[in-house]
């Protein structure tokens, strides 16, 4: 199991990727996706039972039709960044002197995403600072396998690699703010919290 | 006696061989990060104090609004203007191939600077203010900033008018940007009547202070701490890689873009407020816009720098430059995203605009200015860095420091935004200010502790490059011949 190896042997794991040639679409269906759809189904969960908590004294409470067209912008968010990701990876791989081969990096994404994705058990109480505090360090965990695993998965030199993983990064970090972007226009839109604006 | 005689055999060593003048450009990257500590150290506080308000000990002037604008200006002026000098002269002299014009001005401007930001300073904390963000230092020091700031410019355009050298490089066109551009929008923006000696009213009124002080306050975020730091960029960039910039002409093109674009984006800090909405419109669209120029910038960089891979072997600048640019990347992209409407109603006023601005000025700023002293310092020295582990723990320090900063202030900005907008069944605001406000304690934990992380990074390398530089004169260094093809004929 992939994303479960990674997270107990990432190095072990590292090295068998770099000696398999695994399908795309093959890595996406049998671990991404499970891996996409925990955080939106854990938030959706969480929202229903126990409300957004953040930082009020009481919860915001939305109906369950709202947190399901969350939950699945979530998951289609999520979806959209996990085959973009692969594919920039892919891309990047000319300049950086690394394997092309497009199942590989997306094992590699798959890899990398896994503690941020079972971190996201953390959306079960949906309290926004106990989230920061899980995912933060999730984060880290994330970050450090995208900074060692690169050059052994990827098959290329330890220093273009890391040029390679902050170029990643950067990408990763535009991602992250444009989700947030995205949800604020949504809810602007009116999809989610009643907002007076 | 002798230092007199000794300043006279240099200057004239100076005039017959080009020596290029790096002892102004030492002192004032000394100067730089002094400033960085003090001002770091001073926005580490009022973030303890946000937690615990009675670090004030019931002063004034150590109240959070007398230090915050202390934190900002030390940063921006102390510790980022004198960086830009110093790298601005360094860049510029090997650049021309020749040595500083009016040198004696140029220590003019050093240490004039940092006199004006000490007692500017020191004017905030006793309550001297015009009240404009980032534009708070009352008229004396604005008079003051004038006259150096066109020192400043008679140095460095001195410098290119005497050039040996036709072309004119890219880094010289952003320094040269930001010194016409700032001095422009410090005059306009600061034009007021003076009542006493501690105090000013602007010449403007009501809604148009605000555009004339946000077309400031945007500008000194584009020309200072974008354009100037590109300047920084393009010159030790290519410098630190071994090899020339990915693509000339593409920063060409990304030069001019960026500043006939920038110059617009100003009224985005205004949203929703009392000036027109087509300002508004403007203002949001040629942001938008602006991320093109921006991203020009990212892709060269980032280009110059993939082929210089050897060089992180040894090189432990160049980790700081390649997450500079990452974190340039997100700015430059968050910037214009924060600036659309729909999204600016809901991060406008919160936390999240903190995060942004630090993503900036800790990622960005401080990171390429941290990339150019390791570069620096070790060359001026004639020696090796003193400790490179200890310049690849700055390197984590900075890393771990800003990202903790910025996630803190993304959750705690978006749960404000979300709770002080939020309506209950009857269209009431559903939550009490204060009571959201209280909750962002946690939030506001991790950020102190973000901020002693990176400001222990700086430290350090304080430490570090002070142990490089420690009883050295900077390593004299004669300008080269310059190819007949491109010499100018005198």
């Amino acid at each position: 199991m992939l994303p479960l190896r990674a997270l107990v042997m990432p190095r072990e794991t590292c090295r068998q990727l770099s000696s398999s040639e695994p399908g795309a679409l093959t890595i996406l269906f049998r671990y991404a996706i499970w891996l996409l759809l925990m955080p939106p189904v854990f938030a959706w969960l969480g929202a229903y039972q126990f409300g957004w908590r953040l930082g009020a004294d009481e919860p915001l409470m939305l109906p369950a039709s709202s947190l399901a067209l969350i939950s699945a912008g979530y998951f289609a968010a999520l979806v959209f960044g996990f085959v973009s990701t692969a594919l920039i990876s892919q891309w990047m791989a000319t300049t950086y002197g690394a394997n092309r081969h497009l199942g590989r990096h997306f094992a590699f994404v798959t890899m990398v995403g896994a503690p941020l994705a079972f971190a996201s058990l953390a959306h079960l109480f949906p309290h926004v600072f106990l989230n920061v505090v899980i995912l933060i360090p999730a984060m880290m965990w994330s970050m450090y396998l995208l900074y060692s695993g690169i050059a052994t998965v990827l098959e290329t030199v330890p220093e273009r690699g890391m040029l390679m993983a902050s170029a990643l990064v950067g990408w990763l970090l535009v991602a992250a703010v444009s989700l947030l972007g995205l949800s604020m226009w949504l809810w602007v839109a009116g999809i989610g919290p009643s907002l007076g604006v | 006696m002798a230092a007199v005689y000794e300043e006279g055999i240099s200057t004239l060593k100076a005039v017959q061989a080009e020596i290029y003048r790096d002892k102004v450009v030492l002192r004032l990257v000394q100067f730089s990060i002094v400033w960085a500590i003090v001002a770091m150290g001073a926005g580490v506080y009022i973030s303890a104090e946000l937690l615990w308000p009675w670090l004030d000990f019931g002063q004034p002037w150590l109240s959070f609004g007398r230090l915050r604008p202390l934190h900002t200006n030390g940063v921006i002026f102390g510790f980022g203007v004198s960086a830009l000098m110093a790298t601005a002269f360094y860049s510029v002299q090997r650049t021309s191939h020749v040595s500083l014009f009016a040198p004696r001005l140029a220590w003019f401007c050093c240490y004039g600077w940092q006199l004006t930001v000490l007692l500017g300073g020191l004017s905030l904390l006793g309550g001297w203010t015009s009240s404009k963000e980032y534009a708070e230092l009352e008229w004396p020091f604005d008079i003051a900033i004038a006259i150096l700031w066109v020192s400043f410019g008679v140095v460095f355009f001195g410098t290119l008018v005497k050039r040996r050298i036709r072309p004119i490089y890219i880094s010289n066109w952003f320094y040269g940007g930001l010194i016409i551009v700032i001095a422009m929008l410090h005059i306009v923006n600061n034009l007021a009547l003076p009542v006493t000696l501690g105090k000013s009213y602007s010449l403007y009124a009501g809604a148009q202070d605000a555009v004339v002080q946000w077309w400031y306050g945007h500008n000194a975020v584009g020309f200072l701490l974008t354009g100037g730091f590109l300047g920084m960029v393009y010159y030790f960039l290519p410098k630190q890689a071994g090899r020339p910039i990915w693509s000339y002409r593409l920063s060409i093109v990304a030069f001019w873009a960026f500043v006939y674009t920038y110059i617009w984006a100003g009224p985005h800090h205004l949203h929703y407020s009392a000036i027109p909405e087509w300002v508004q419109s403007l203002g949001m669209v040629m942001s938008i816009i602006l991320l093109a120029p921006s991203w020009a910038t990212l892709i060269n960089g980032i280009m110059t720098v993939s082929g210089a891979w050897q060089k992180l072997r040894t090189d432990p600048a160049l980790k700081f430059i390649v997450l500079a640019l990452a974190f340039y990347g997100l700015a430059t992209f968050e910037g214009p995203m924060m600036a659309i409407r729909s999204v600016n109603v809901v991060s406008h006023f919160t936390d999240w605009t903190i995060g942004h601005v630090h993503s900036g000025a800790l990622g960005w700023n401080a990171m390429i200015t941290y990339g150019t002293f390791y570069f620096l310092i070790p060359r001026m020295a004639g020696r090796p860095l003193y400790s490179t582990p200890l310049a690849n723990l700055h390197f984590w320090l900075a890393l771990a420091g800003t990202m903790l900063y910025i996630m803190a202030m993304w959750a705690a900005g978006v749960s404000q935004g979300l709770l002080w907008l939020n309506l209950d069944e009857t269209g009431e605001l559903r939550f009490n200010f204060t009571d959201i406000m209280a909750g962002m304690a946690p939030y506001y934990g991790l950020r102190l502790l973000a901020g002693l992380i990176f400001l222990l990074g700086t430290c350090l390398m304080a430490w570090n490059l002070f142990m490089t530089i420690r009883g050295r004169d900077p390593v004299e260094v004669s300008a080269p011949d310059v190819d007949p093809l491109y010499e100018v004929k005198r």
